[in-house]
């Protein structure tokens, strides 16, 4: 063979090749193409050992063709395995394919009673205050649910609050306030007592749209020297501001209750208009949201501490009325009828 | 309580201020008004009009035709449909263009007559018709014959008056009073008071009537008595500031002492004299079992703590709650004796309750009345009963009291102004302050001081009970400087650490892990009804049964205080499945409560427990058969909440028989021999009756599991040796649990020197083709594992054959081959 014959025999392979090579539909066909043109028996195997025949000038001219063509054939394979590989790729993924718009599988989170959520977030801005909390008998005796808080038999001031009676010294407690005298009776001497207490309520109430014959309560109690009734406005204001939103206000307004003196009731901008005045707030721009006061020093004085010595604030709110308030719920009654329905949508957390 | 504006605009100079001013103002003072409200809203160009002529109407039976004068030139010629038309009658004439609460009058034919308007009932100038006597609310409203005709008829009866509806705080009794209300809105505003007590000469001549007091719960008493009384209604000026009030006219005899009671603050009582026995009103405590026909007609037995105001024989009144039947004034009365006291207001109180009577006389004598009012408010009565019923004096006021009128400043209290500022926080000047309490009335008569502190003693006036010390008068600084002068700060003293106790988090944890567990969170009263217990099968013995009754129970389905939640969450469960909702996995954290003796003598005990209901349907899950909540459900949110705290592996579940369980499908869960919960498939019967049919129960006592908790807490170390995985499986009895076979494994691996047993799964249980008859194929995974070495084959087939060997010995065990 000459080199002309060769140039000739190569050409013609390479045109095989090439056609050959793009026949090829898999990887395992591409190795045969693979073994039948570039393997140990290929062709042009069998021409390079021809070489041996060929003089010293054709040898290198010939051996460059081969090179060139081998190195085009190895080349055209490289591209052509990577493309059969990516094809095969996309062909797993298709045939792997799910439907990512169905369900995961999972078990759902139940959802925390809206009564609990309150009181949980309430106890989290008073606990970062320094308060502990306490807990106390629901039923409590006459002694302490109204004579240490002021509030002597045939006192006027007890139609305030209807009461359950069990026996005639012993009752459903009808505020969180017993726990009052209970945590400074405990307490004493130490000061300061910062404490709050929720709690379940008992009033003598015909169920409606905004009375429960039972609801919670939260009371808080701050005993110590020099408390101030500007402390007291000062910690409700955090606590509005940390529950209702940084904007929020607090407004006082003298009122009554025997165990505290001077008395408030507190108001806070309307969750439901920021203050502009609406339906909610009936045109003021403010809600009644707790009462309050300075500990009356009687009580003081009876639980221990000296009231020319230590002062206090105490103050008392409704779960369930700021559960309403914050989550636009009308009906008191809904938060004891426990429909999934309701409770459901509160499996949602951080509101 | 209900006032007039207008009332008020006459003892209190308030020029400017309108009444939603007023509103405003008193409430941040602290007298809360909830309502203002015109008392009759629109009514314009009605007149007086006295009917001159009436006559039949020609095309209709039941209307006349009158001619009215109304001071006008000529008569009105006006048709009217009520049967009580008269001439001669003085009634309200809404002439043409006149506004009534119900629209406007206009020109109108009534049967081919044209009328020039409309005489008008009470209810269509809109009274208060609630209030009034039937007779005055049927037909026209008849004026009396001296109203002066052409007047305008919103002036004469005062229906532009507005009505402050004042919700007042019980410490508050003083403002129960028009004067009482003065002086609150004199100092709210500083302004004068145009308040004078009534003058009354003394003529030294002596009562007939004689007055004896028995009993320390009467600290005065005067009594005037009156002659030739007229039975007259009283005038319109006062019937109508009484119906604005919301009180009712009746005859000028009561409405005077009505009107000055709201007036003064002070009840009055009439005792028609020529009844009261021997001249003599002895006052003293009743006789047990004495009986009094009280002015309601109602037969009243007393008990010693009431009260009386009797004759020499017999009872003739309840102090400050009601008076007699037998001493009623009536038309035939000639003389009157008229009572003004001051009773022993817890006394009143109990009375009243005890008789379920709550007059508007009781009402301000238990909130403490003004003992200066007593003789005031009596001169007062007096004065109008001679002016209104032409009555006479008989002597001078018999009384009780050692001196004619009691000091007018009854109390000093002691105050420091540094001290109040201490106290609000607020920097308010001593002049500030003394400004305060000269717009109160009350005078600081001293000045002492002590060491570098001022300290004032302040007068406080007998209007004002409920100010007794310190406090109540920083009360007063504070509400009338304004709660807005107070400024926001915080407490300065040491801090203090906030942390939940141990309970505390066992109850916030319990319910955090349940929520995970995907339950929801319920809450239920705690109230309940005996017969809930009866469907729960309970034994008659049961300690369940034992519930404390409410005293006064407001519904007939509460009337005890729970022991048990099962009812309470069947409950929720039936509620949510006849509402649509198709199952669901609910629990609470409450109380229930458990007397130590019954009657109940002593607080009892409250214990917290979990419980939870899985009902219905389990919710749909792609690839699942639909299937119900099962007790399998239950169990699985339980075990993840005691391995919360690490209770996992303590915990044994052993079967139980409770009555309204299931007795092959419930469970005890015991932890290091305590009992501390149960759970299981409510008892188809119950269940049923609850409404919950197949639902799942399971409670636990939470207190019980503080005293088991380990709370020091250290990590094992990794292992350093490979363990030994080896599955096994068994052919047992199908009745043998596999808990047992656990158990027996765990424990014959554990009696050696070392635990080899790193842990124990089962992972199959398998009944049916293949396994013979009433058997099971239970499949285990055992992991074993050395810390100093790594096991032999040898070794793991030994522990192997040990576990094998006792499982044989003890449930008949066969290696599944």
């Amino acid at each position: 063979m000459n080199v002309q014959e060769i140039e000739q025999e190569l050409a013609h392979l390479r045109a095989g090749a090439v056609e050959a090579l793009a026949a090829t539909s898999d990887v395992k066909a591409l190795e045969e193409w693979r073994i039948e043109f570039l393997g140990k028996k290929s062709r042009l195997t069998q021409v390079s050992r021809q070489m041996g025949g060929l003089s010293a000038e054709e040898r290198p001219i010939v051996g460059s063709l081969l090179n060139q063509l081998r190195g085009q054939l190895q080349e055209a394979f490289d591209a052509r395995l990577s493309e059969l590989e990516k094809a095969a790729l996309a062909a797993r993924f298709a045939a792997e394919q799910i439907d990512v718009t169905l369900p995961g599988r999972k078990t759902k989170r139940g959802a925390m009673h809206p009564i609990t959520r309150v009181i949980e977030e309430i106890e989290d801005v008073f606990l970062g205050m320094g308060f502990e909390i306490a807990e106390g008998p629901e039923i409590e005796t006459d002694e302490y649910n109204f004579e240490r808080l002021n509030l002597p038999k045939d006192h006027p001031a007890r139609d305030m609050q209807d009461t359950f009676y069990l026996t005639e010294n012993l009752l459903l407690r009808t505020h969180t306030s017993p726990m009052q005298v209970r945590t400074m009776e405990r307490m004493c001497p130490s000061a300061p007592v910062k404490v709050i207490v929720p709690g379940r309520v008992y009033r003598r109430d015909e169920d409606d749209a905004t009375h429960s014959h039972a609801f919670n309560q939260i009371e808080g109690l701050v005993v110590d020297k020099g408390i101030r009734m500007s402390d007291l406005k000062g910690v409700l204001e955090q606590f509005a501001k940390a529950v209702f939103g940084p904007n929020q206000a607090v407004r006082l307004r003298p009122s009554f209750f025997p165990f505290t003196e001077p008395s408030a009731e507190v108001d806070v901008l309307c969750v439901n208009c920021g203050g502009k005045g609406c339906r909610v707030c009936k045109d003021t721009g403010w809600i009644e949201i707790l009462g309050a006061g300075m500990v009356h020093p009687n009580v003081l004085d009876w639980a221990g501490y000296d009231s020319k010595i230590y002062s206090g604030f105490a103050f008392g709110m409704g779960a369930e009325r700021i559960a309403m308030l914050k989550y636009g719920i009308e009906d008191i009654r809904q938060l004891y009828q426990n429909d999934l329905r309701l409770l459901s949508q509160f499996a949602r957390t951080l509101v | 309580m209900k006032v007039s504006y207008l009332w008020l605009c006459e003892v209190v100079n308030i020029t400017g201020v309108s009444p939603d001013e007023l509103a405003e103002r008193l409430t941040r003072g602290g007298l809360t008004v909830d309502g203002v409200a015109p008392r009759v809203k629109g009514v314009s160009g009605v007149v007086v009009g006295e009917v001159v002529a009436c006559e039949q109407h020609p095309n209709a039976d039941r209307l006349r035709v009158c001619q009215v004068n109304v001071g006008q030139d000529e008569l009105l010629t006006i048709v009217c449909g009520a049967p009580n038309v008269s001439a001669g009658q003085k009634v309200p004439v809404a002439v043409v263009g006149a506004n009534l609460p119900g629209g406007k009058i206009g020109k109108a034919k009534l049967r081919g007559i044209e009328s020039q308007g409309m005489l008008c009932s009470a209810s269509e100038i809109g009274l208060e018709v609630k209030l009034l006597p039937k007779e005055q609310t049927e037909g026209l409203y008849i004026l009396p014959s001296d109203t002066i005709v052409g007047a305008d008829v919103a002036d004469l009866l005062q229906l532009n008056d507005v009505v402050l509806d004042i919700d007042l705080t019980p410490n508050r009794s003083d403002c129960l009073s028009i004067r009482g209300l003065a002086y609150e809105i004199a100092a709210l505003y500083g302004r004068p008071i145009r308040f004078e007590p009534p003058k009354r000469a003394v003529t030294g001549e002596g009562s007939p009537v004689h007055i004896e007091i028995a009993t320390d719960l009467c600290s005065r008493y005067d009594a005037q008595v009156l002659s030739g009384l007229n039975d007259v209604a009283s005038p319109l000026w006062m019937q109508m500031r009484l119906l604005t009030m919301g009180v009712r006219p009746i005859n000028a005899t009561v409405d005077i002492t009505n009107y000055v009671m709201l007036e003064w603050g002070q009840p009055l009582h009439a005792f028609d004299f020529d009844e009261v026995r021997q001249e003599t009103i002895v006052v003293r405590q009743a006789h047990n079992g004495e009986k009094l026909v009280t002015l309601d007609g109602e037969e009243r037995s007393l008990t010693q703590d009431m009260i009386v105001i009797s004759d020499p024989d017999r009872a003739i009144g309840l102090a400050g709650v009601m008076g007699g039947e037998n001493t009623e004034v009536t038309q035939k009365t000639n003389r009157v004796v008229l009572e003004s006291a001051a009773f022993d207001a817890p006394s009143v109180r109990r009375t009243g309750q005890r008789l379920g009577l709550r007059s508007e006389a009781q009402q301000r004598f238990e909130k403490g009345i003004d003992v200066v009012a007593v003789r005031a408010a009596l001169n007062r009565a007096t004065e109008l009963y001679q002016q209104i019923c032409g009555a006479s004096i008989v002597g001078d006021v018999a009384s009780t009291a050692r001196t004619e009128e009691p000091a007018a400043e009854s109390r000093m209290v002691a105050f420091s102004p540094s001290r109040c500022r201490e106290l609000l926080g607020a920097e308010i000047a001593d002049e500030t302050m003394q400004d305060v309490f000269s717009r109160l009335g009350f005078h600081i008569s001293t000045s002492n001081f002590s060491g570098s502190d001022r300290e004032w003693d302040v007068a406080v006036p007998t209007r004002r009970p409920d100010i007794t010390r310190e406090a109540d008068l920083v009360e007063e600084i504070a509400r009338l400087v304004g709660y807005d002068e107070i400024p926001s700060t915080l407490p300065e003293g040491a801090t203090t650490t906030g942390t939940r106790t141990l309970r505390q988090k066992i109850h916030q944890t319990t319910r955090h892990i349940l929520l995970g567990a995907g339950m929801t969170e319920v809450f239920t009263y705690s109230f309940t009804h005996p017969s809930q217990l009866d469907r729960m099968r309970l034994p008659e013995d049961a300690e369940y049964r034992r519930m404390i009754p409410i005293a006064m129970p407001l519904s007939d389905e509460r009337t005890v205080m729970r022991t048990h939640m099962l009812p309470s969450l069947a409950q929720i469960g039936e509620y949510n499945l006849s509402h649509g909702n198709l199952g669901g996995q609910v629990f609470e954290l409450a109380r229930v409560y458990r007397p130590k003796s019954l009657p109940l003598t002593e607080q009892p005990i409250e214990e917290t427990m979990w419980a939870g209901l899985w009902f219905g349907e389990y919710p749909v899950q792609l690839g699942q058969r639909p299937r119900a909540f099962d007790f399998y459900d239950a169990k699985g949110s339980i075990e993840v909440w005691l391995s919360a705290f690490g209770l996992g592996h303590r915990a044994a579940f052993r079967k139980t028989n409770v009555p309204y369980l299931h007795p092959g499908r419930s469970a005890e869960v015991v932890v290091d021999d305590i009992r501390i919960g149960q759970v299981g498939e409510i008892y188809p019967e119950t269940a049923e009756e609850m409404g919950v049919a197949g639902a799942v129960y399971a409670e636990f006592h939470l207190d019980a599991i503080e005293s088991l908790l380990n709370l020091r807490y250290h990590v094992q170390p990794l292992p350093r040796f490979p363990a030994s995985l080896r599955d096994l499986a068994v052919v047992v009895d199908q009745n043998v649990a596999v808990g047992d076979l656990l158990y027996a494994a765990k424990e014959e691996l554990s009696s050696g020197t070392e635990s080899l047993l790193e842990s124990c799964n089962v992972f199959d249980v398998y009944r049916g083709k293949g396994i013979p008859e009433s058997h099971q194929s239970v499949a285990f995974s055992f992991i074993y594992r050395a810390t100093d070495r790594t096991l032999t084959d040898e070794e793991v087939s030994h522990l192997e054959s040990r576990v094998l060997a006792r499982w044989q010995r003890e449930f008949a065990a066969v290696l599944r081959s």
